[in-house]
C-alpha cells in the first residue's frame, strides 16, 4: 500500500466513523418527550475525551515530524545535482548553474538509481510548482520554485524508469502543460 | 435603529447573498463539465471563472456570517442598521467591480493572485489588474468598517476581558456573565480586522510595486506568507461567525437549555484565536526556504486548532442532541449536519497539514476537497440555518418545513458526492487548477463529471430552501 492509499483509507475511515456517530446520535434524539435523559456527566466525560483527542494528537505529531521532507537525505551528499529553472511555461534543468539571463537546460536528465540526487529549484518569473510523478501518474515528492529563492529537494529514487515533472502550482492560463521528464537509471 | 429596517437590510442581504451563490456554484459545475471534457471553455476562460468563483464565494460566506451575527448581536448590545448597509453597498459595488475585471478584462491570477502573477508578463486586459485590486480595496474597505464598527458596539458595553470572557476562566458565577455569541463574535472579528489589516498591506505593497515602474520589487517569500495570513484567515473566521450563530440559536430552536459559557468554553475559543493566526503556516509546507520553525508552528497550530473545535463545539452540539427529544425542524437538521460536514472537512484538513502528507497533498485536488467539505458543508449550512430562522421570524411564524426530508436527502447526497470525487482524485495525486487533465490521469474526467452530477444535486437542493426563504421574506415585507 502506498502513501496516497493510506492517506485515502484513513480519510475514508474517519468519514464513515463521524457519520455514523452523527446518524446514531440523530436517532437517539427521536426518542419521546418523557424517555429523554440525556448524557450522564457530561463534563468529566468532555474531559476524557479531550484528553484522549489530545494523547492521539501528540503521538501523531512526534510520528510524523521526523518524517518531513525537510529532514530527508540531509546527512548524505548527493550523488547528483539537479539544477532547475522554472519558466512560464518550461522547466530548465541542467548539471550545471542556470544563467538567469540566458537561461538553457540539458536535453535529457539521467538520474542514478538507488542514490541520493538533490534538486535547486528556483523560478524566473512567477511562482511554478515542482512535482514528481512516476511512470504510474502517483505524485512521488514535490518542491515549490520561487523567484529569488531556491528550494533544496534531496530524494532517493529506487525505481528506473521515465518520471515526469508537472507544474503544481498554478502559473497562468497555461499550467496544465507545463511539463518536463526525466530518467532514472 | 427600527426593527423593521433591520429586517428589511437582513432580507436584502440573503437575497444578494443566495444570488450570487447560485451563479457561483453554476460556475463551480462548469468548471467541473470542462475538466470532464463534456464542455468547453477556452483556457482563459476557465481561469477566469475560477478566479471568479473562488473569490465570490469567500466573499459572501464571509458576509453571510456577519449578517448572522448582525443581527443576533441586536438581542444584547445596539448595532446602527447603517454599518451593514454600507457595507451591503460596497459589497456588491466591489463584486461588480471584480467581475467586470474577470468576465470582461478576463483577470485570472485565481483567488490567491499570488504574487507575482498578477503583475509579470500580464496574459489580459492591462486595465483588468488595477481594476481587480481596486475591487478588493472596495471589499475590503466595507467589511472592516462593519467588522470595526461591530467590535466598538461590543466594547461599549462590555470591557475588552469581558468581550474575551476572562472573567469566567477564575470565577463560577461571575456578575458580568458573557454570553458566547459576544465571546465568538469578538475572537471571529478580532481575526477577521487582523487579517483585513494585513490585506491593506498587502495592497499597499502590491501597488507600491505596480506604480514603481520596475524600481521597487516585492519579496515573493514574504508576499506569499502575507497572502496566506489574508486568505486563510478570513476564511476560517467566517466559519467561525458560522459557529457563533449556531450556539446562539441551535439550542433555542431545539428547546434545550441555551448554550453557557464557562470556563472551558471561554479557554476554548481564546485559544483557537491563538491558533487559528498561526496555523496559516501550512500553507508554505512546500517552500523549503521557511524557516524551519515556522513549519513546526504550522502543524502544531493546526493540531491543536482542532481541540477547542472538536473539544468543545462538536461535544456540546452531541451533549445537546444525544439521548434528548429534540423536534427537528430545517434550522437545527442544517446545523446539526453542519457540524458534521466541518467535522469530517477538519479531518481532511489535519490530514493535509501534516507536513510528511502534505508533499504527496500539496496543490492536488485533495485541497479543494477539504476545504469545499467544511465551506459547501459547513458554513454554507450554518448560514443557511440562520437565513431560515430569521425569515420564519419575519413571516412570524416558525411552520414546518415541506418537504424537509427530501431537501435533506438530496443536499447530503449531492453535497457528499461531490466532495468525495475531489478526495478520491487528490488520493490519486491528480492536481488541482488544471482545467484539462493530462492523459495519464486516466480517472480523472470521469471523477469531475461525477462531481458536475453531484453538484447539481446539492444545486437543486439549495434552490428548494432558497425558494422557500424567498417566499417567506416577501410574504412577511408585502403584508407589512
Ligand atoms: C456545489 C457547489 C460548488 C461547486 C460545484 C464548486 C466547484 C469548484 C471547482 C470545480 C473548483 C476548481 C477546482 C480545481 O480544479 O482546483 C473550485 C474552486 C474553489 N471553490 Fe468551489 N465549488 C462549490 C462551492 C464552493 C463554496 C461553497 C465555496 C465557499 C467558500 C467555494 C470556494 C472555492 C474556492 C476558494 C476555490 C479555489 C479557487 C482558486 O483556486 O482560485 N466553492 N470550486
Ligand atoms: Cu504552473
Amino acid at each position: 500500500m502506498n502513501d496516497h492509499q493510506f492517506i485515502l483509507i484513513i480519510f475514508l475511515a474517519a468519514f464513515i466513523i463521524i457519520t455514523a456517530v452523527f446518524f446514531l446520535t440523530y436517532r437517539s434524539s427521536l426518542r419521546p418527550e418523557e424517555k429523554s435523559d440525556g448524557i450522564k456527566k457530561p463534563l468529566q466525560k468532555r474531559f476524557y475525551f479531550l484528553i484522549a483527542l489530545t494523547i492521539v494528537l501528540v503521538i501523531l505529531l512526534s510520528v510524523t515530524i521526523p518524517k518531513s521532507p525537510y529532514f530527508k537525505y540531509s546527512d548524505q551528499t548527493p550523488a547528483k545535482v539537479v539544477f532547475v529553472d522554472a519558466m512560464q511555461y518550461y522547466f530548465f534543468m541542467s548539471e550545471q548553474a542556470i544563467d538567469p539571463a540566458k537561461p538553457s537546460g540539458a536535453d535529457s536528465i539521467i538520474i542514478p538509481v538507488g542514490q541520493p540526487v538533490e534538486f535547486r529549484v528556483t523560478s524566473l518569473d512567477v511562482n511554478h510548482g515542482f512535482g514528481i510523478y512516476n511512470s504510474d501518474a502517483q505524485l512521488v515528492t514535490q518542491t515549490q520554485a520561487m523567484p529569488g529563492y531556491v528550494n533544496r529537494l534531496r530524494w532517493k529514487f529506487d525505481t528506473p524508469g521515465t518520471y515526469h515533472i508537472l507544474c503544481l502550482e498554478y502559473c497562468g492560463a497555461n499550467h496544465p502543460n507545463m511539463r518536463t521528464s526525466f530518467i532514472v537509471k | 435603529m427600527s426593527a423593521q429596517s433591520l429586517k428589511k437590510t437582513t432580507a436584502t442581504w440573503i437575497i444578494v447573498i443566495m444570488t450570487l451563490f447560485i451563479t457561483a456554484i453554476i460556475f463551480g459545475i462548469l468548471m467541473r463539465l470542462n475538466q470532464g471534457n463534456d464542455y468547453k471553455m477556452s483556457s482563459p476562460g476557465f481561469y477566469a471563472t475560477m478566479t471568479t468563483h473562488g473569490l465570490t464565494m469567500i466573499a459572501i460566506w464571509s458576509v453571510a456570517g456577519m449578517v448572522a451575527i448582525n443581527y443576533l448581536l441586536t438581542r444584547y448590545i445596539k448595532v446602527p442598521n447603517s454599518l451593514s448597509v454600507f457595507a451591503l453597498v460596497f459589497t456588491v459595488i466591489g463584486a461588480a467591480m471584480l467581475w467586470y475585471a474577470t468576465f470582461v478584462g478576463q483577470f485570472h491570477a485565481g483567488w490567491t493572485f499570488l504574487y507575482p502573477l498578477p503583475l509579470v508578463k500580464i496574459a489580459w486586459a492591462k486595465w483588468a489588474t488595477p481594476l481587480f485590486f481596486f475591487s478588493l480595496v472596495v471589499l475590503g474597505v466595507g467589511w472592516l468598517v462593519w467588522s470595526v464598527g461591530l467590535l466598538v458596539q461590543i466594547l461599549k458595553k462590555y470591557s475588552l476581558k469581558q468581550a474575551f470572557a476572562w472573567q469566567h476562566l477564575s470565577k463560577k458565577e461571575p456578575e458580568v456573565k458573557t454570553p458566547p455569541l459576544i465571546l465568538i463574535s469578538t475572537v471571529s472579528l478580532i481575526g477577521i480586522i487582523l487579517s483585513l489589516i494585513v490585506a491593506v498591506i498587502l495592497l499597499a505593497l502590491t501597488f507600491a510595486e505596480y506604480y514603481s515602474g520596475g524600481a521597487f520589487v516585492n519579496d515573493s517569500l514574504l508576499m506569499k506568507n502575507l497572502i496566506y495570513f489574508f486568505g486563510h484567515t478570513i476564511a476560517n473566521e467566517s466559519l467561525y461567525l458560522g459557529l457563533a450563530a449556531l450556539y446562539e440559536l441551535m439550542p433555542e430552536v431545539s428547546s434545550r437549555p441555551k448554550f453557557k459559557t464557562t470556563w472551558y468554553v471561554a479557554l476554548a475559543w481564546n485559544c483557537t484565536m491563538v491558533f487559528i493566526l498561526t496555523a496559516f503556516f501550512h500553507h508554505l509546507y512546500m517552500d523549503f526556504v521557511q524557516p524551519l520553525g515556522l513549519q513546526m508552528v504550522g502543524q502544531l497550530a493546526s493540531y491543536f486548532a482542532s481541540l477547542p473545535a472538536a473539544g468543545v463545539t462538536a461535544f456540546s452540539v452531541f451533549v445537546l442532541v444525544f439521548r434528548n427529544h429534540i423536534k427537528w425542524s430545517l434550522t437545527n437538521v442544517l446545523f446539526f449536519i453542519g457540524i458534521m460536514g466541518w467535522l469530517i472537512g477538519g479531518v481532511g484538513a489535519l490530514i493535509d497539514a501534516t507536513i510528511s502528507n502534505n508533499v504527496a497533498l500539496h496543490n492536488t485536488l485533495w485541497v479543494p476537497a477539504h476545504f469545499h467539505t467544511y465551506n459547501a458543508m459547513g458554513n454554507v449550512l450554518f448560514c443557511l440555518a440562520f437565513f431560515y430562522w430569521v425569515a420564519n421570524e419575519f413571516s412570524g411564524s416558525q411552520t414546518k418545513t415541506k418537504a424537509q426530508q427530501l431537501k435533506t436527502a438530496l443536499l447530503l447526497i449531492g453535497g457528499f458526492g461531490f466532495v468525495l470525487m475531489f478526495y478520491l482524485a487528490g488520493a490519486d495525486s491528480v492536481p488541482r487548477r488544471f482545467s484539462n487533465y493530462p492523459a495519464e490521469f486516466k480517472s480523472a474526467p470521469l471523477m469531475a463529471t461525477l462531481g458536475a452530477v453531484f453538484a447539481t444535486i446539492y444545486l437543486i437542493a439549495i434552490l428548494l430552501i432558497f425558494i422557500e426563504i424567498l417566499r417567506k421574506c416577501v410574504k412577511a415585507f408585502s403584508a407589512s
